[in-house]
């Protein structure tokens, strides 16, 4: 096992570098550049001055191989690009050490470090995702193990509709109703969207030199106080989860009950309970496992729509808002913590597979 | 299977006591809070001096004061207003040199008195060119000597309480070159709205800014948020104050109560909070929950709120249009519109729309008040794309924000003069598949013979996601469609679309402009359509409008000389409005935009707002006295 993901990991060193130089190719040759999105609607005499010192500071006229590499392993060595023809350095020019060196560069956008920007939204992202992997698992298995037991009766045909429903209602509108609903038909006062007084209450309390990520750091919120918070956005990103995984362990489920073994199980005149739960579920999981590698991504991949409509901080619209105005450093941040997320994610779901299934070895 | 089903509710409970369990407990804030909104990043910076977005500078424009502030109703500079430090201002004879006095009973938070060392502090780090300010354009030149081009050659503090600034634009010989004085600084002529200028640099504490950056101006950029505190407080001067940041969630202020300029003599909210919203659907429905004390609603939405007594609201027409644009120079080969010594070049001519018959048979052809709509009346629905909540425009003007009246209406929807004209225009349906062929027409007769036949088909661009736009392109194109003229509508991604226009390889795109307040009509043609600002990559006169003409009546209005024989003096405001009114006349002739619409605005707030009393354009000038009861 551990040589396997050794193997692995080793594999994905090309694997990584594949995908980070693919996406940086693609990103620099789509039209629109940051330096002139970003001065697009000052006047002329400032977008002269504005886009110019963008360009400098952050290389946009290099070539997009140079600029790939920089973002790689950094420019502090290009001594030549880092000083005039006086041998002075060109104090406009923003010296960065590469990913490989742990930095992700700075945001062209935002001017701040990419790695603080993410550390500020990471755990909000985390927190969403986590939660609603929890309740998709936790409500999505028991109702399709019980659809399976129940097979052919009111509750099976019952979790058919709901699994249709679920799969079939987009999150975005579902969002937006409950938002309506919960927000103006019960004036806000059954389920909390986000209650502004606690947040600010807390951050100043938190103070922090007037900074705070509201999930991380001095000033946030524990997570206590933020619990109501997760209600709704959970609910709208759980639905379409607990439909699809209860329909995958139904099916999972039934296949095990017809196998030999547990007929051979019946026969023997074990309990109904023990043959379900001791004998068929355990067994029924094991797919399941599979599922988890790209639930785990999903999970760090964020919800655009979601965190857009709820006002949740997380970085699935960072993300997006970067790819629009091409924030590059931004950008190739969420590839490569996409990228390395899959690739952990599928050798978790490896291990767990072996786990589960003892007939598994690597 | 008991037991089975008390598995499933264990199941099932604890998956819903994950998330519902515990509520919060509810924690009151120390007043009632203003609660805006804000589609888009979060603010970059807290100092005035690095801010370039509108999020940051609507935080620190609450914070820090104008040397010359406008005035809430008429929007132009005035003394003596709140929030400003100007109590007057004059020119010299030449109209060069303004001398502003500033007020003595201005003091930062911390009880030092605001001078003009404070202007003067803020003036040089910009003038550095060493931080990331975009505001060093307004300067001639800057500190080690680059020239930058902009208005203010100096800044000098002739005391405490008066600032001396030498601004204009310079005169030069019939080389080009800069015409100098004895003393070898260059000759000014005034620039009638360099005034505008000055404010683009926002006084800061000096004794804090000094003792915390010196005079390595450019480490401010390391520190974006930084808020200038002594041992007397926090030092900034407006109605809030102490501001603090939670990314991605919101930037809230507090009342600042040592605030003299205050409309009751106190600060009525306890705290200003501006809130992350990443959609105007979700801004809305938070809004009708409550969430939000006040915002502005988008035209289709805003027939609902008119009639909810739950809110109050003003409306007042948009700063901003809608256009169609079109390339007026050959697309196959972009160019400048002028050359390095200054002379016009030759762009050659779009197919379709390098005849101005074409552009005014379009106008003709486009029914733009169909396109507005009518709001609801009794049981008769709304109409339109702004279901009535706008209005149509006709040149590149503002008759909300402008004193200049050009005296032209939009064209009228005349079908039969669009057809007239195109056909007179040599551009005929021979082959009566209801499209229109090139038979005569100007591109064949003095550009390339072959393109005779051609069809009259050209591809319409606009931003993906914006629905007004998507709809007013689809409405184009049904309507051109009637005389003949086939468009190929496309929406694609914004970036996109800019990088089409700025490169000027488009056929007409539709897209918007905002126009600048306090509004000049000399300054916004100049921009759109100035000769200098036809730059492939870079300039906003993207559809190559080439006029010496107007370009020469731009710069006459701009930098009015006093007549000779005494009949007006130098940046005389009547006659550089009759001027600015022969540009606009000249545009509306020219057509080289289809000026669409410009929505109305509507700011609202919740009813439970005391003391809303919003200006045009300014709805929040006394936000200070919004007394929000029963919240």
């Amino acid at each position: 096992m551990t040589r396997h993901i050794i193997r692995r990991l080793i594999q994905a060193i090309p694997t990584v570098f594949g995908v980070t130089i693919l996406s940086y190719l693609i990103m620099v040759l789509a039209p629109g550049d940051p330096a002139t999105l970003l001065t697009f609607g000052l006047t002329d005499d400032e977008n002269n001055v504005y886009r110019n010192q963008l360009i400098e500071r952050y290389s946009l006229d290099d070539p997009w191989i140079i600029q790939y590499l920089t973002w790689i392993v950094g420019n502090d060595w290009m001594v030549w690009k880092n000083f005039d023809e006086n041998g002075n350095p060109k104090e406009d020019r923003l010296v960065s050490y590469g990913v490989i060196r742990g930095d992700f560069g700075e945001s062209i956008r935002q001017r701040r470090p990419v790695s603080e920007l993410i550390g500020e939204r990471i755990w909000a992202t985390l927190e969403l995702g986590t939660s609603t992997l929890i309740v998709s698992l936790l409500l999505g298995i028991p109702i399709g193990i019980g659809a399976a037991v129940f097979h052919g009766r009111l509750f099976d045909n019952a979790t058919r509709i709901f699994a249709v429903i679920g799969n079939s209602i987009p999150n975005f509108w579902l969002g937006l109703m409950l938002l309506l609903i919960i927000g103006v038909t019960f004036d806000n006062q059954t389920i909390p969207i986000l209650n502004i007084e606690i947040q600010t209450d807390w951050a100043r309390g938190g103070r922090c030199d007037r900074i705070a990520a509201s999930r991380t750091g001095c000033g946030s919120i524990p997570i206590y106080q933020r619990l109501e918070y997760l209600i709704l956005p959970t609910l709208v990103l759980s639905l379409g989860g607990i439909a699809g995984y209860s329909r995958f362990m139904r099916t999972s489920m039934l296949d095990v009950i017809n196998s030999d073994y547990i007929r051979t199980a019946r026969a023997k005149g074990l309990r109904d309970r023990n043959v379900w739960f001791r004998h068929a579920a355990r067994n029924a999981l094991i797919p399941i496992a599979t599922f988890l590698g790209p639930a785990i991504v999903s999970v760090i991949g964020g919800a655009v729509v979601t965190e857009a409509i709820f006002s949740w901080p997380g970085i699935g619209r960072m993300f997006l808002d970067a790819t629009v105005g091409r924030d590059y450093p931004v950008v190739m941040a969420a590839v490569l913590i996409s990228a390395l997320a899959s690739i952990i994610a599928y050798i978790i779901s490896d291990v767990l597979y072996a786990i589960f299934d003892p007939r598994i070895r690597f | 299977m008991k037991r089975f089903s008390k598995f499933l509710m264990l199941g099932i409970s604890l998956a819903l006591i994950a998330v519902l369990a515990i509520p919060a407990f509810a924690q009151g804030g120390e007043g009632d809070p203003i609660v805006t909104s804000n589609i888009g990043d979060d603010p970059s910076t807290f100092n005035p001096i690095l801010g370039s977005d509108t999020t940051s500078s609507s935080i620190y424009g609450r914070m820090y004061p104008s040397i010359v502030a406008a005035d809430p109703v008429t929007l132009e500079p005035a003394p003596n207003v709140a929030g400003g430090l100007a109590t007057g201002w004059e020119y010299d004879e030449t109209g060069t040199v303004l001398t502003v006095t500033l007020r003595e009973d201005a003091f930062w938070g911390d009880g030092t008195q605001i001078t003009s060392a404070d202007y003067l502090w803020a003036v040089n780090a910009v003038q550095s060119g060493v931080t990331s300010s975009p505001r060093t354009s307004v300067f001639y030149e800057l500190a080690d000597g680059t020239n930058v081009g902009g208005t203010i050659h100096e800044v000098t503090a002739l005391d405490d309480f008066t600032v001396q600034i030498r601004l204009g634009n310079v005169e030069t010989d019939d080389n080009g070159e800069v015409i100098v004085d004895a003393d070898g600084n260059a000759v000014l002529i005034p620039n009638c709205d360099a005034i505008n200028d000055i404010n683009d640099v926002t006084p800061v504490p000096a004794h804090i800014y000094s003792a915390a950056f010196g005079d390595d101006y450019g480490s401010m950029d390391s520190d974006p948020y930084f808020v200038p505190e002594s041992d007397g407080g926090i030092a900034t001067f407006g109605a809030w104050t102490d501001p603090f940041i939670e990314f991605g969630v919101q930037v809230s202020l507090l009342a600042d109560q040592n605030y003299p300029d205050t409309q009751l003599g106190y600060v009525a909210p306890a705290e200003w909070i501006l809130q992350g919203v990443e959609d105007t659907t979700v801004e809305f429905e938070r809004f009708l929950a409550g969430d939000f004390t006040t915002i502005t609603v988008s035209a289709d939405r805003q027939n609902g709120v008119r009639g909810d007594e739950r809110f109050q609201f003003i409306e007042y027409p948009s700063n901003g249009y809608t256009y169609m644009g079109y390339n007026l120079a050959d697309p196959s080969n972009p160019q400048a519109g002028r050359d390095e010594n200054g002379e016009l070049i030759d762009q050659g001519i779009h197919p379709i729309f390098g005849d101005v018959k074409v552009r005014q048979a379009i106008a003709y052809a486009v029914n733009v008040r169909d396109i507005i709509g009518t709001q609801p009346d009794g049981d008769n629905p709304a109409t339109g794309i702004l279901e009535g909540n706008g209005y149509p425009q006709a040149t590149n003007n503002h008759p909300g924000l402008s004193s200049v009246d050009p005296g032209v209406e939009p064209y009228p929807y005349e079908p039969e003069t669009a057809v007239a004209l195109l056909e007179e225009a040599g551009w005929v349906d021979a082959d009566g598949d209801g499209v229109r062929e090139c038979q005569g027409c100007l591109y064949a007769e003095t550009v390339d013979a072959s393109y005779e036949g051609s069809p009259m088909e050209f591809e319409l661009l606009t931003n993906a996601g914006n629905n007004l736009r998507e709809r007013t392109g689809e409405t184009i194109r049904a309507q051109l469609a009637e005389v003949g003229i086939t468009v190929n509508f496309q929406t694609i991604e914004f970036g996109t679309l800019v990088d089409e226009l700025l490169g000027q390889e488009f056929d007409a795109l539709i897209i918007g402009w905002q126009m600048a307040i306090p509004f000049n009509a000399g300054s916004s043609a100049n921009s759109f359509f100035g000769i200098g600002n036809d730059r492939p990559g870079a300039g906003f006169n993207y559809v190559s409008y080439q006029n010496e003409e107007m370009q020469a009546l731009i710069n006459q209005g701009d930098t009015l000389a006093a007549a000779e024989d005494g009949s007006y003096g130098a940046c005389d405001t009547e006659v550089r409005n009759e001027i600015y009114a022969e540009v606009l006349r000249t545009l509306w002739e020219d057509q080289p935009y289809l000026w669409l619409y410009a929505a109305n605005t509507m700011v609202a707030t919740q009813g439970n707002v005391e003391n809303f009393d919003p200006l045009p354009y300014n709805s929040t000038w006394n936000e200070d006295a919004w007394t929000i009861s029963g919240s």
